[in-house]
């Protein structure tokens, strides 16, 4: 059974104004335990209202979003709970910080989740110790953080609370390419220890190639594709129509091919890539 | 919804009402509202007339000003309750209890009702089809004969504040529900409990809000002083206003719907 | 005065507070050549922001000097005048449309300036049409997306006819089809109206439109050169903690294999180019 499973789900904005739009139309997808799936789709084609129903902050129009098998909006009082096993980070860590110290501010969730200050204690360790956050920086308050900082307490505030699935929207935009490995070594360790299921949304293909299992294309507010990084890649020019890219590398690949050369195009990460073109250059050297 | 309220909203179109000088309607508004005040119960269908011209002239949709009044319904019924209750003159209609109803109270309740319910179409027409940057020049000109004793900069300052309030409205909206949002996701329970667990609930949502106003209104004064602000001295305006005919014309009907309201509360009190 | 150099910085060192031990910028030196294109690069925190706002005298050097066109901009005289000649656009496009109309907030900038009303129109309608947002002049900020308002800030600043615009990340909190529109209307103003364009970044990519790339880190200036120059140092690249371009990332693998590619390219048809000569 598929750890998050979403049917003929439907979200439309001011419904009966003639401001009505519809954001997301009848999309059916199924994720499995354990994977990492990458969303990406340009500005406006329904990616945030996607994530927003996926952890219940929005309650469909139509459809139904099914964790572990149970319809969350079963019971709407008992969402919040919903909201705890899907955790959803946010783009920008300024909208959530708030507390005095950055080790507060992480046990935010947790202390909503009524847990025991034993168990939050130890979860907040838990979560500061995989976002890689120095010990020293925990009783300092949040808005002195550096914007790395800030992004991985943000992290950790959510990680805290144990989620089955952690949804994350866009986690590396505008980190330098350090903290961007640091983020995504702490999506992969929280996934490893916890068992956990991940989803990121993305502008960043050369990313989305390098960590994600599966990705799911959207367009307009509907599914176009979903399926492996390979298999989704291979469209370039699909992507392309669609205002969005493949990763540069394979970029190159293409450009190679259009101008003649007589090689393959399915390299998306620069080590697959330099690693092929190698064995041909030399390859044919060889030959020669 | 937050969103619902139309109130203060500008619907750009090209009606002779959005064509008129800002400082006119901003006078006139103040003179209707005026007259609207001073009519009597005969007076308040001319008025009821003379706003139905106004909004058919301002080719703003019926439905937002509907939506606009929904709003205070609740209001307006409130008010005409009082006045139906309060007044105990003429034919008895119902007497029950406590509760008199009268004819007089409920032409009293209905003419309490319209008179609210005209001044926020007439308030309404004025934002709808004035930009809120006319709007503030408007009020920034007609108050030049302030700067005669020595409040030229408290003017320039108000309407500087005015005019970067309404900018960022929209903004603060959007982004208190985005900050909402992102303490709901970590399990923050806004809308039950008792009014102290709602008060404590609202703390993680307005220090994010106010953090982020503080770090925008430090960007924003850099982003003024790097376009060479400097506290309004010599400042020009792009936009020049001019009376036209048009502008005396509405003047000249509004002063004769005034002293129409003014022979009937004479002649017919 | 109009020299070959519009910003010249010398000695210049710049502190945040008093009791701060380590200078953000210390003993700078840069000069800025009319008409250019430059693109500097650092991570976060590498003093970047701090030269911007010191290269219109928002911030003034605790010591050395920044000027403009000759003019000091620790001289309180030409405060105005180098703001206008130097213009500065921040990350956050939110941050700096002061006005609920495009148009209006265009004309921010020369209504201070106190020309005629006419001029001003003028100035308006030229900036918008340079940035590609004429049609949008009435309109109010919040309904434009990242990239349009971005063109809109970029306007409010060309209002004034700036010598020189000054970008502090521009493209940072944009998506894109943001950062390719803000672009190009970059490339635009420096090649068809010869506005020199200082752009601060860490999209490494955006340096391939550039005459000259700097590399910054800790309030120093670590490279600098053509970009092809500047790309083929990888070790420099990553020591200044920036990302590498996949096509230089490529290209570098390709050559310590052996394969004698040049490797300081960004752009993908040349990287396309260059491999495959050695692919025939």
């Amino acid at each position: 059974m598929p750890i998050l499973k979403t049917e003929n789900l439907t979200y439309t904005y001011a419904p009966a104004t003639p401001f009505k739009h519809t954001a997301v139309n009848n999309i059916s997808f199924s994720v499995e335990k354990g994977e990492i799936t990458g969303i990406i789709g340009h500005t406006g084609s329904g990616k945030s209202t996607l994530l927003q129903l996926l952890n219940g902050l929005l309650k469909p129009t139509d459809g139904k979003v099914y964790f572990n098998g149970n319809d969350i909006w079963q019971d709407p009082k008992k969402i919040g709970l919903y909201r705890f096993k899907i955790g959803l980070v946010f783009q920008y860590p300024e909208y959530q910080l708030f507390e005095e110290t950055v080790k507060e501010d992480i046990a935010y969730g947790p202390k909503n989740m009524k847990l025991s200050p034993e168990e939050i204690e130890q979860r907040v360790n838990e979560a500061v110790s995989i976002v890689g956050l120095k010990e020293h920086l925990l009783e300092k308050s949040p808005f002195d953080l550096s914007g790395g900082e800030k992004r991985r307490a943000a992290i950790a505030g959510i990680m805290a609370m144990k989620p089955e699935i952690i949804v994350f929207d866009e986690p590396t935009a505008g980190l330098d390419p350090i903290g961007r490995e640091t983020v995504f070594e702490a999506i992969k360790k929280y996934r490893r220890d916890n068992d956990a299921t991940i989803i990121i949304v993305s502008h960043s293909m050369e990313d989305m190639a390098s960590i994600c299992d599966k990705i799911i294309v959207l367009n307009d507010g509907n599914v176009v594709m979903h399926d492996s990084v390979a298999e989704v890649f291979k469209n370039a020019d699909k992507l392309k129509k669609i205002g969005l890219n493949v990763p540069i590398v394979t970029d190159v690949l293409l450009t190679l091919k259009e101008m003649g050369a007589d090689i393959s195009v399915e390299h998306f990460t620069v080590r697959s890539a330099a690693d092929f073109l190698i064995s041909k250059i030399k390859g044919g050297a060889h030959l020669d | 919804m937050i969103s619902d309220i139309t109130f203060g909203q500008y619907f750009p179109s090209n009606s002779v009402i959005h064509r008129l000088d800002p400082r006119i309607k901003f006078l006139l508004l103040i003179f209707i509202i005026v007259f609207i005040f001073i009519g009597n119960m005969y007076g308040i269908g001319l008025s009821l007339l003379f706003s139905i011209v106004i909004m058919i002239l301002s080719k703003i949709p019926l439905k937002v000003y509907l939506k606009n009044l929904k709003v205070i319904l609740p209001i307006i019924i409130f008010t005409g309750l009082i006045n139906m209750l309060y007044v105990k003159t003429g034919t008895i209609l119902v007497d029950w209890w406590k509760i008199t109803i009268t004819v007089d109270g409920i032409y009293k309740a209905i003419f309490m009702a319209v008179r609210i319910a005209l001044l926020i179409i007439i308030s309404s027409t004025l934002t709808y089809t004035t930009t809120p940057n006319d709007l503030t020049d408007a009020i920034e000109r007609l108050c030049k004969p302030l700067k005669f004793i020595g409040l030229g900069t408290v003017v320039h300052m108000l309407t500087m504040m005015m005019t970067i309030a309404l900018r960022f409205i929209p903004t603060l909206i959007e982004e208190t529900q985005k900050i909402m949002n992102a303490q709901k996701a970590r399990g923050a329970d806004i809308e039950s409990g008792g009014l102290i667990s709602r008060v404590k609930a609202l703390v993680p949502i307005l220090i994010p809000l106010i953090i982020l106003s503080v770090r925008r209104a430090y960007d924003l004064a850099e982003a003024m002083e790097c376009r060479c602000y400097n506290g309004g001295v010599g400042k020009q305006r792009m936009k020049q206003l001019h009376l036209r005919f048009s502008d005396f014309f509405a003047l000249f009907v509004c002063l004769i719907w005034g002293g129409l309201i003014i022979l009937i509360k004479i002649f017919l009190g | 005065m109009k020299t070959d150099k519009i910003i010249e910085i010398k000695n210049l060192c710049y502190e945040y507070t008093e009791d701060d031990e380590v200078p953000v910028l210390s003993d700078f030196n840069l000069s800025v050549k009319r008409g250019s294109f430059t693109v500097i690069l650092g991570h976060n925190g590498s003093g970047k922001s701090t030269l911007a706002k010191l290269m219109n005298g928002l911030f003034k050097p605790s010591s050395g000097t920044v000027e403009i066109d000759g003019m000091l901009t620790s001289d309180d005289e030409y405060e105005i005048e180098i703001k206008r000649r130097v213009g500065l656009v921040f990350q956050n496009p939110d941050n700096q449309i002061i006005s609920s109309i495009v148009e209006e907030d265009v004309a921010f900038g020369p209504e201070n300036l106190g020309f005629a009303p006419d001029e001003i129109r003028k100035r308006v309608d030229a900036a918008l049409k340079a940035v590609n947002m004429y049609e949008f002049r009435k309109s109010a900020p919040h309904n434009l997306s990242g990239g349009q308002k971005q063109r809109v800030a970029i306007a409010g600043i060309l209002s004034m006819t700036p010598e020189c615009i000054v970008l502090d990340e521009p493209t940072a909190m944009l998506d894109p089809q943001g950062r390719k529109e803000v672009l190009s209307a970059l490339i635009n103003l420096n090649k068809e109206k010869n506005i020199t364009i200082v752009l601060i970044t860490h999209f490494m990519e955006e340096a391939q439109f550039a005459d000259r790339v700097l590399v910054m880190s800790n309030g120093r200036i670590t490279g600098d050169g053509a970009p092809n120059e500047i790309f083929s140092q990888t070790d420099l690249l990553k020591e200044a903690g920036l990302s590498i371009p996949q096509t230089t990332e490529l290209l570098s693998i390709l050559k310590e294999n052996g394969i004698s590619v040049e490797n300081g390219i960004i752009s993908i048809d040349e990287c396309a180019k260059e491999i495959l000569k050695f692919l025939n």
